[in-house]
């Protein structure tokens, strides 16, 4: 897609930091900040699934989570449909959440196992005072069948359900509102095999059908690359490489996002590749490594790296951008 | 699945386990979690045992190590052979000789498998001085060449350290230098990756690789992750239910899997190089709660290609004289396609 034919973007984030204190020593003052997220630009279009991609610790999820605003952020823009969220409270901020909503990882922690099914399904509507009692309650029945749950799943508590089953819940929860766009943070790396494609099938169902945009955090890149139509790759609270999803596998430029592919384990034994293994641990993002964060694990830095930080420059492909000094 | 007069077992087993029955005391009653499981493990080779939670792969491991919870915990029927020996049969104390000195274990979560208060010196000195020495210095120095091995850099300094100074990964290294320490002659590898990023489980795998090359011990690796089975391992069993749906040499499941459970699985899985947002074929259904088994094949409720059959317990044909599968109707199932 030419960035003419590319529609307004729903949700525009610039330059978001999220800097949390670290508190240290005897008074426990806060002498140092964890860089969590440090200078994240990305957009999202209507109906479009843009994945997130890195390791533990690289900022992913506390992109995700400011995105809806679970997070204040320390710095930057964060703007759906037209208004800033990063600075908005009370009002303003409660309308804008009707049309954001997240999906968790864990099935169990995101669902009050004191409530009935049918009442987590119909908070949302309670909160947004949408409706009377009967009418939500024919809602949440609707919701409940449109999520692949059996009529009587309303009156049951979450307990009851497997896996699979729960993180379905978790879904009538988050479109109960017919959001815009929902965060899903890790939503299918808690389930087994079987049941993974059977919630990621619902999910693409239910974009189609509701024209739903999504933010797709997770770890495993073969998941990732199969829901999204562009994908960015963290590393330490940055995007080191943006393209679409076909790109990123095909033709990937940053030697991490090289790295992380070749690191996946193929479930084909005539395909065992050579490996491209990476050396040592992700730095703490409380210390980040001066010049480019990737530069102690990189097998081609320089001593440019070491000093000059990157930005993230268009390479090959129309959209295509990556944060490395050099064109590998 | 009986194995007894299964040819795998013919060449040169380090370890066999013949119908293992597992079961546990729970509140409705007493439950088998593993149920006649058989497979043999042959010498410096890499068996996979892949299926999903519950499945009765970990519990197949702990009876194997003799390490059931006690008292719920029971292995009510079957054989381990190993080294000339029914591990079943072995007096606790025979046992302590051969866990972490015959046969070692790499557990899932290295923060949980390592003692926090202890330092990784004392906690690996441990091993060496309840199987090799009784010196406490030479324990020691032999802590200090094994984590080097591991490729722990500076290993000298991190004895004295403590886990929570290692990464997930260097703590994983130091499970593993623990479960290496003896030089076992198998080694049974539970998740050893599931709780690590993918860099550094790439790192950890090519780890096991390289010391299997130079020690030439067997390794029973247990996953659920597909990938990792067709990276590591020579041969693979796939459990389900607590019992075993298929086993053969890793290129012959993945090629021409002939248990519908198998080719349901490997359908499933999202890959790289398959088309975006089309939708994944999928395994109906769940599996059944253990105390709610189908007579006959426990996959029935799940499987496409169910007939009146299936309520009979299945049979345990050979589709190649090392490929083996529990499935009344594999003759019939239409050619396999990824």
């Amino acid at each position: 897609m030419k960035p003419a034919d590319r529609p307004a973007p729903l949700l525009e984030i610039r330059d978001l930091a999220m800097h949390f204190p670290v508190r240290e020593g005897v008074f426990l003052r806060a002498n140092n900040s964890c860089r969590a997220v440090d200078g994240v630009n990305l957009t999202v279009a209507p109906g479009e699934t843009l994945g997130l991609v890195g390791e533990s610790g690289c900022g992913k999820s506390t992109l995700g989570k400011c995105v809806v605003r679970l997070h204040r952020p320390t710095a930057g823009q964060i703007i759906f449909q037209g208004q800033d969220l990063a600075h908005a409270k009370g009002a303003a901020l409660k309308a804008q959440r009707r049309q954001l909503q997240m999906i968790f990882q864990d099935p169990v922690e995101s669902l009050n196992s004191r409530h009935t099914v049918g009442d987590i399904v119909a908070e949302p509507l309670v909160i947004h005072e949408i409706g009377n009692a009967a009418s939500r309650k024919a809602r949440v029945r609707d919701l409940l069948a449109k999520v692949g749950l059996p009529a009587d799943a309303g009156d049951r508590f979450p307990f009851e359900f497997s896996g699979g089953q729960r993180q379905r819940i978790g879904i009538a929860r988050a479109i109960a509102l017919e959001p815009k766009l929902i965060v899903c943070d890790e939503p299918v790396s808690a389930l087994d095999v079987s049941i993974q494609s059977q919630v990621l099938n619902l999910m693409l169902d239910l974009q189609r059908e509701m024209h739903l945009s999504y933010v797709f955090i997770a770890h495993n890149l073969a998941v990732v690359k199969h829901v999204s139509d562009r994908i960015a790759i963290m590393y330490l609270g940055r995007i080191v490489e943006l393209a679409d999803a076909e790109t990123i596998y095909r033709a990937p430029r940053h030697p991490y996002t090289r790295a992380l592919i070749s690191a996946i384990p193929v479930p084909d034994p005539a395909r065992r590749q050579q490996r491209i293994v990476l050396q040592g641990d992700v730095p703490s993002p409380i210390h980040p490594p001066p010049g480019c964060p990737f530069h102690p694990r990189c097998p081609h830095a320089t001593e440019r790296c070491k000093v000059e930080t990157p930005a993230l420059r268009p390479v090959g492909a129309e959209g295509q951008v990556v944060s490395c000094h050099y064109d590998l | 699945m009986p194995s007894a007069d299964a040819p795998l077992s013919a060449i040169d087993p380090v370890l066999e386990v013949r119908d293992l029955v597992t079961s546990f005391d729970t509140d409705s009653g007493r439950l088998k979690a593993v149920d006649g499981v058989g497979f043999s493990v042959r010498r410096g080779r890499t068996l996979g045992i892949v299926g999903e939670s519950g499945c009765g792969k970990s519990v197949t491991a702990f009876s194997i190590m003799q390490l059931l919870p006690r008292p719920m915990g029971h292995i009510d029927g079957g054989q381990v052979l190993f080294e000339g020996r029914d591990l079943t049969q072995l007096p606790p104390e025979e046992m302590l000789k051969i866990r972490g000195n015959r046969i070692g274990m790499i557990f899932q979560e290295p923060m949980t498998a390592l003692n926090p208060l202890h330092t990784i010196g004392r906690q690996l000195s441990e091993v060496f001085l309840l199987h090799k020495t009784t010196d406490r210095r030479a324990a020691l120095a032999m802590s200090v060449e094994i984590l080097a091995k591991v490729g722990i850099p500076s290993p000298e300094v991190r004895v004295g350290e403590y886990p929570h100074q290692l990464s997930g990964g260097m703590r994983q290294r130091v499970v593993i230098a623990m479960a290496l320490a003896c030089k076992p002659s198998v080694v049974i590898a539970d998740e050893p990756t599931t709780a690590l990023d993918v860099t550094i489980q790439a790192q950890i795998l090519e780890l096991m690789q390289a010391l299997q090359d130079e020690m030439g011990m067997a390794i029973i690796l247990i996953t659920h992750d597909l990938g990792v089975i067709a990276e590591m391992c020579d041969d693979v069993v796939v459990m389900y239910a607590g019992r075993v749906a298929e086993v053969g040499p890793v290129d012959r499941i993945f090629a021409a899997p002939s248990h519908p459970y198998t080719r349901g699985l490997l359908a499933s899985i999202p890959r790289l190089e398959r088309p975006r947002k089309t939708r994944l074929k999928v395994i109906e259904g769940l599996v059944p709660p253990l105390n709610q088994m189908p007579a006959g094949c426990r996959f029935q409720n799940r499987c496409p290609f169910r007939t009146d059959i299936c309520a009979q317990p299945p049979p345990a044909d050979f589709v190649t004289p090392d490929h083996q599968v529990a499935c009344h109707r594999w003759r019939e199932l239409p050619a396999f396609q990824p």
